[in-house]
């Protein structure tokens, strides 16, 4: 009798376990899911906004667009929010993948730049929220680096063999290639590509890292003196040591705008919109790039930066910098950029 | 199976094929390998036929292509796989240099001190792998806790440039799975009878024929499984050779998970995995197939 009770709780139990994705949705207590990029919204704002509206906030991470995409793909409408690029809105806007927001409840919209609102991927901002911006570009340590630094073409030399990290990104590579042959970064075809592929086969056999998620700490650790990096992580080097120069590439660089939005079909869209519009406000969008020290979309939040962090040169682009976002591409245009930079690799 | 659990004999002391009551108790482990491994492979087998996608994971039309492109010698796929086994390969067997020796060390050591070397072993379990890696990426820098060492009591004038280079992906992969290898080898060493090595000193073997043909089969079992355990998760490692080496040269984990996460094919990475997938299934069978042959020897 005993094992029999103990055999049948084991069953019980091992069902439970299995069934259990299934049954999560069954509970209706108010909670908001956010999927977003890993070191991007911090804890405090989540829990002043889980405080303020006495609601539980669920965090999910990821650590590129496209890993995004695939759960989106395969997860349904588990999420409530999301932090897509711009070139991740303008594709998920034409595949019918967000659900448009109901920006008249915004209150705090008016706070955000105009610069960064109206872009080519939602030329209305229907559908999406400006969350950060931020550049890649060139950052190099002062007391290494004595020959000027202005462009890519002073990154990839000989002198710098071997001290160079980049992002570990493909299609942010052959950017830069194009930017440096004076070609359009979102016109990506086959002739563009043989051609940025011959600048790469000169590039990357230089290169020491790859890293996108922290290419500050070969930079920090000193095994290398250069790098095209994130403007974020640009500023938080600069901020433990100001040895660590930041320049936009003179030949042209890229801006990207990170968004908030709404999955289609997500459970707690309202709850959503509220979460947006807190972190609309100032002090909270201040919070914000105070730990992530991107570039603020939040104009009223720029005016509560000191004079010290207004100077920090990631963050506070030149209003003649030469910037340009990204544009959605075809699925097989991505294959193809990422077989072009494995291949040069595989040398 | 249902038939089978209907029809099992009334035997109830020594009974071969499982009751109902053993399938029971079977049954989470079933229900586990079914769902987290039958059924995601099935999946992984079936993408790996079909069309990427746009704007959806896979698309169900039928193709070879993924394949075709794996085994095409121009496309380079086989390069990677070749680099990742070679890895493995030396991994593997600086390992079993290493380990070999620590793990005889431990079992011929008496009881309260092989436990206390055991625990040591594994206490770098304690602590997550990504941040023993980060540790060893620390360690290695250019302006690392080792250069700076080496340069403070001037071996050294120069930091020495060994993290981000293939040498520190070694480093890491023998590290990682070091303990992989000295806890079965440990295993196979502590049931080792002494009067066999004894007896073969009689016969007038030297201490290194004993070893060759005494110690070593005996130990086989523990060193093939050691092997195993060593080899197949190195092949397939990322992190690695991302945060250690730099990601400078493709490995086989660096190119599956981009397909998934950057280049959005995942179909060939399924292809690919299903592929790394028949090189354990072959990996095992060899290895399978040496231990009987070890047995009749020894």
């Amino acid at each position: 009798m005993k094992t029999r009770r103990f055999l049948s709780v084991v069953a019980a139990v091992s069902a439970a376990v299995v069934f259990q994705p299934m049954t999560v949705h069954a509970q209706k207590k108010p909670s908001l899911n956010i999927y977003c990029w890993s070191e991007y919204i911090p804890q405090s704002v989540i829990d002043g906004f889980s405080r303020q509206h006495k609601v539980k906030v669920n965090v999910e991470n990821y650590a590129s667009n496209e890993e995004m995409l695939a759960k989106l793909q395969t997860g349904g409408s588990k999420y409530d929010l999301i932090q897509p690029s711009e070139y991740v809105v303008e594709e998920l806007v034409k595949s019918g993948g967000l659900e448009e927001l109901n920006t008249a409840g915004l209150q705090n919209l008016k706070n955000l730049d105009p610069k960064f609102l109206k872009q080519a991927h939602d030329p209305e901002n229907k559908y999406s929220v400006p969350w950060m911006a931020g550049t890649v570009g060139i950052v190099f340590n002062s007391q290494k680096v004595k020959t000027p630094i202005t462009g890519y073409g002073d990154v990839f030399t000989d002198a710098l063999k071997k001290r160079i990290v980049v992002l570990a990104d493909a299609r942010e590579a052959v950017s830069w290639a194009l930017n440096s042959l004076g070609m359009p970064i979102n016109e990506i075809n086959p002739d563009s590509l043989a051609k940025s592929k011959e600048v790469l086969a000169k590039w990357l056999p230089l290169v020491k890292v790859y890293d996108s998620d922290s290419p500050k700490t070969p930079l920090l650790n000193g095994s290398v003196d250069v790098g095209i990096v994130w403007s974020g992580e640009a500023s938080i080097l600069y901020k433990k040591n100001k040895k660590f120069s930041y320049v936009l590439p003179k030949e042209g660089a890229h801006l990207f705008i990170d968004n908030l939005a709404v999955p289609k079909g997500a459970k707690n869209k309202e709850l959503a919109e509220k979460f947006i519009d807190y972190v609309l406000d100032p002090k909270v969008a201040y919070e914000v790039w105070k730990e992530f020290p991107y570039i603020t979309v939040n104009a009223e939040a720029r005016k509560l930066m000191t004079k010290d962090e207004l100077a920090i040169p990631a963050s506070n682009p030149p209003a003649d910098a030469k910037l340009e976002i990204f544009r959605a591409i075809p699925v097989e245009t991505s294959q193809q950029i990422d077989k072009l930079v494995t291949d040069l690799k595989n040398k | 199976m249902a038939a089978a659990i209907v029809t099992t004999p009334v035997n109830k002391g020594h009974q071969r094929s499982p009751g109902w009551r053993g399938w029971l108790l079977l049954s989470p482990m079933v229900l586990w390998l079914l769902a987290f491994v039958i059924v995601p492979t099935g999946i992984l087998a079936v993408y790996s036929f079909c069309e990427p996608g746009e704007g959806e994971m896979v698309r169900y039309a039928f193709t070879t292509e993924h394949y075709r492109r794996i085994f095409d010698p121009t496309e380079g796929y086989l390069k990677i796989f070749g680099r990742s086994l070679g890895y493995a390969g030396l991994t593997t067997a600086l390992c079993i240099l290493i380990g070999f020796p620590v793990a005889y060390y431990i079992g011929r050591a008496d009881e309260a001190r092989r436990n206390r070397l055991l625990i040591l072993i594994m206490v770098p379990f304690w602590t997550s792998f990504l941040i023993r890696t980060y540790a060893w990426v620390n360690i290695l820098a250019d302006e690392g806790m080792m250069n700076g060492l080496l340069m403070y009591v001037r071996v050294i004038s120069e930091p020495w440039s060994l993290l981000y280079t293939p040498y520190a992906v070694i480093i890491g992969l023998v590290y990682s799975y070091l303990p992989f290898m000295i806890l079965p080898i440990y295993g196979s060493v502590e049931k080792l009878d002494n009067s066999l090595m004894e007896a073969a000193f009689d016969l007038g073997a030297g201490p290194v024929r004993a070893f060759q043909q005494v110690v070593i089969p005996l130990t086989r079992p523990g060193i093939v499984a050691g092997a195993l355990l060593v080899f197949v998760p190195s092949i397939a490692m990322f992190a690695i050779a991302e945060l250690m080496g730099g990601g400078q040269v493709p490995m086989l984990g660096n190119v599956i998970q981009n397909q998934f996460l950057a280049a959005r094919n995942p179909p060939f990475g399924a292809a690919l995995g299903i592929t790394l997938l028949m090189l354990f299934i072959l990996a095992l069978w060899i290895a399978g197939r040496k231990q009987p042959a070890g047995n009749v020897v020894g």
